[in-house]
């Protein structure tokens, strides 16, 4: 490893934690693995030597012509356990007197483990006798510094009393050279395994995690400026994808909301600037002679109109602030609609009679809603005055209160010059005006239908628009309807 | 000098219009960029005041196209944008120069005369002979005695001096000093240098303005007939 695995004092890395549990666990496995392969192939070894104990202890007993459970006396055995040995053995061995583990060694011993009779190979050894195994058993015991495989069967009388035992034995040495070899190999083998897995693993996990480096990187470059940026989607359509694709959707939402937050500054900052610069402007050029009486008054006149068009849009402007940061708070109460809104179209009629604009409302008796009234005028008085301002003189609005299956519709339709379908979305954005030169002319400030919306929303009430270019907009207020109380 | 001004804002190519004619600049109005462009395309002006944002046609579409059609008129942009980036992508877009909403009218004059500065002066002042004429306070000097002008008649001389050695001819002239509103009728042109020279003579600079016969006028440095 060319770095140390660790950024902090005690964070570890993902791909280095990935590699470290992965390691283990497989370290884990390994060492089961191993301990199961360890423990059958001795088992197996054992069973081999049992096997041979086993086929030797039968071959005595049939040479002897005796059974172990009708034991007549030791005295059966005599010849039969040197004659056995001789067949298979190495005649020199008694005289060299010289302990000779790789054959091997019978013994007879009586209930108190004193030697009766034992083959030649067992010289003055004697073999250990363990005198609290009652049945047949096979055990490792110590045997002159080595290892031995021993049976140990007991000689039982006809009358079903235990004698005395028949003890044999072969020598494990060879056996156990290999067992330990085998041990020695896994020992060895698993520090050998680990290390390389680990360093794969980490590798390995480098190379997956790459592309959250990626998803880092772009987004810590990521900043107000540059917010049309997004990550690289990985090839792969796996939780890599999934997380760049959820980050990039949030970084588009980021922007769309940046964008709006920066057109609305840049709008609000035109709409109050605009007039600023007017008045200030006009009154510069006015103070730079002296003029006559009449030019002051005009000019005067002039500013005095601006300024009340920027206060007018100051107090809808905080309006709007107080209704958004839910400072006010509507007094819900039911109230009956239809006068409600003649009330508005009686404070209307002025305005529209000066555009020759003719208002016919159609009420329905009886239509509550649960709503506040000053909220609600507001609402209706900002819906129709924009129905006057962008009607053409001699053009009619028609609103009309309706009861429609438990709700009240109000709807306030207009024949004015309509607005375009794609912008239907957009006029209910602060300071969004269809016409984008944002001009004065129609006293408009681009603000009275966030106003309504803020304040529909606010009661809960509906609101509706549908429109057709040249033809007129029909602008709906739509609540469930309440009961009299 | 002739302006044009295009803003739909009527309040500010009110004032604007109101506050430059005083300062002897011949003024047109456009309220709104594709009429703006067809005037600025079609007259000569020596500046063009542009709002950003303005019907028909933006204002950076209106520079685009002004540039595009090889003009090098100096364009000054006038908005409440304000950003860096606004800033950036207006000069870029072939504006000279930009002025924030709201503004000092009298920053607003400095930053025209910068435009209308000749190349290579460090500053504002024309002079043709022994005369001198000072485009910020519109003062005209003979030596050290003031000469006193009309609006009409300080123009037109400075439009003479700003082209020096140039012949200008009667249309240009007209162009450049009356606004759009002026019939064409040019013979008021020798009303005025009838008077500016009987001015200048009387000052010890005559013989000054000559005339190209059947053309128009030159304002020539003496010495270098």
């Amino acid at each position: 490893m060319k770095k140390s695995p660790f950024k902090g004092p005690s964070v570890m890395s993902l791909r280095n934690r990935i590699a470290f549990y992965y390691t283990i666990a497989t370290a884990f496995l390994i060492a089961i693995v191993f301990t199961t392969i360890f423990f059958m192939v001795e088992k197996i070894v054992y069973k081999q030597f049992d096997d041979q104990l086993k086929k030797e202890i039968s071959e005595i007993f049939a040479d002897s012509n005796i059974s172990p459970n009708n034991f007549q006396g030791f005295d059966d055995f005599k010849d039969n356990i040197d004659a056995d040995e001789s067949d298979s053995g190495d005649e020199n061995r008694h005289k060299n007197k010289k302990l000779k583990v790789d054959t091997e060694f019978i013994q007879l011993v009586n209930n108190n483990g004193e030697v009766i009779n034992k083959s030649a190979s067992l010289s003055w050894c004697v073999l250990a006798f363990n005198p609290n195994q009652s049945g047949r058993s096979y055990f490792n015991s110590n045997f002159g510094g080595s290892m031995v495989r021993q049976a140990q069967v007991p000689l039982i009388n006809q009358q079903g009393v235990t004698e005395g035992y028949l003890i044999i034995a072969v020598p494990l040495k060879n056996a156990l050279i290999v067992l330990h070899d085998l041990r020695d190999i896994f020992l060895f083998s698993f520090p050998v395994i680990l290390l390389p897995l680990f360093l794969l693993t980490r590798s390995i996990a480098i190379k997956s995690i790459r592309p959250i480096e990626k998803v880092i990187a772009t987004a810590e470059k990521m900043s107000q400026s540059n917010l049309d940026q997004r990550i690289p989607l990985p090839f792969h359509h796996d939780e890599l994808y999934r997380l760049a694709s959820t980050i990039n959707a949030l970084f588009g939402r980021m922007q769309d909301a940046f964008q709006r937050e920066k057109h609305f500054t840049a709008d609000a900052s035109h709409e109050l600037k605009t007039p600023l610069a007017v008045v200030k402007g006009t009154l510069e050029v006015l103070i730079r002679k002296p003029r006559e009486r009449e030019h002051y008054e005009t000019r005067i006149q002039f500013c005095l109109k601006e300024l009340n068009r920027m206060a007018r849009l100051i107090d809808q402007l905080l309006m709007l602030a107080r209704y958004e940061s839910n400072k006010m708070t509507p007094h819900i109460m039911v109230t009956a609609l239809s006068p409600l809104v003649e009330n508005v179209v009686e404070r209307m009629i002025p305005t529209a009679s000066t555009k020759g604009i003719a208002i016919t409302v159609n009420r329905a008796d009886n239509a509550h809603i649960a709503a506040d009234p000053g909220m609600l005028d507001m609402i209706l008085e900002n819906i129709i005055s924009n129905a006057i301002k962008y009607s053409s003189s001699g053009s009619s609005i028609a609103i009309e209160v309706k009861q429609d299956e438990g709700n009240i519709i109000c709807s306030i339709s207009d024949q004015g010059i309509g607005i375009p379908e794609e912008m239907l979305n957009a006029i209910f954005d602060r300071f969004y005006r269809v016409d984008e030169s944002r001009s004065s002319s129609t006293g408009g400030l681009g603000l009275g239908l966030s106003i309504v919306k803020k304040l529909a929303d606010l009661q809960q009430i509906q609101v509706g628009v549908t429109s057709e270019k040249n033809r007129g907009t029909t602008f709906t207020l739509t609540s469930p309807a309440a009961h009299n109380a | 000098m002739r302006l044009l001004i295009i803003e739909d804002e009527p309040g500010i190519a009110g004032f604007l219009k109101d506050g430059l004619e005083e300062e002897y600049f011949a003024v047109d109005v456009a309220y709104d960029g594709k009429s703006g462009l067809d005037l600025a395309l079609t007259n000569e002006y020596d500046l063009l005041i542009v709002d950003w944002m303005i019907p028909a046609l933006s204002g950076i579409e209106v520079c685009r196209q002004v540039r595009k059609a090889g003009s090098l008129v100096p364009i000054l942009f006038l908005t409440a944008k304000d950003t860096l980036e606004d800033v950036v992508f207006g000069l870029d877009a072939g504006a000279n120069d930009y002025i924030k909403k709201p503004f000092e009218f009298e920053e607003l004059l400095a930053r025209i005369r910068v435009q209308l500065r000749a190349k290579n002066k460090a500053d504002d002042s024309l002079c043709a002979g022994s005369l001198s004429i000072n485009p910020a306070t519109h003062q005209v000097f003979a030596g050290n005695n003031e000469i006193t002008l009309t609006p009409k008649e300080f123009a037109l001389l400075e439009y003479l001096i700003r082209n020096k050695d140039r012949v200008c001819t009667r249309s240009r002239i007209i162009e450049h000093v009356w606004d759009i509103h002026f019939d064409s009728d040019t013979s008021v042109i020798d009303v005025y240098i009838t008077f500016l020279r009987r001015k200048l003579e009387a000052a010890g600079c005559g013989n000054l303005i000559q005339t190209i016969r059947g053309v128009g006028y030159i304002v020539r440095e003496p010495g270098m007939v």
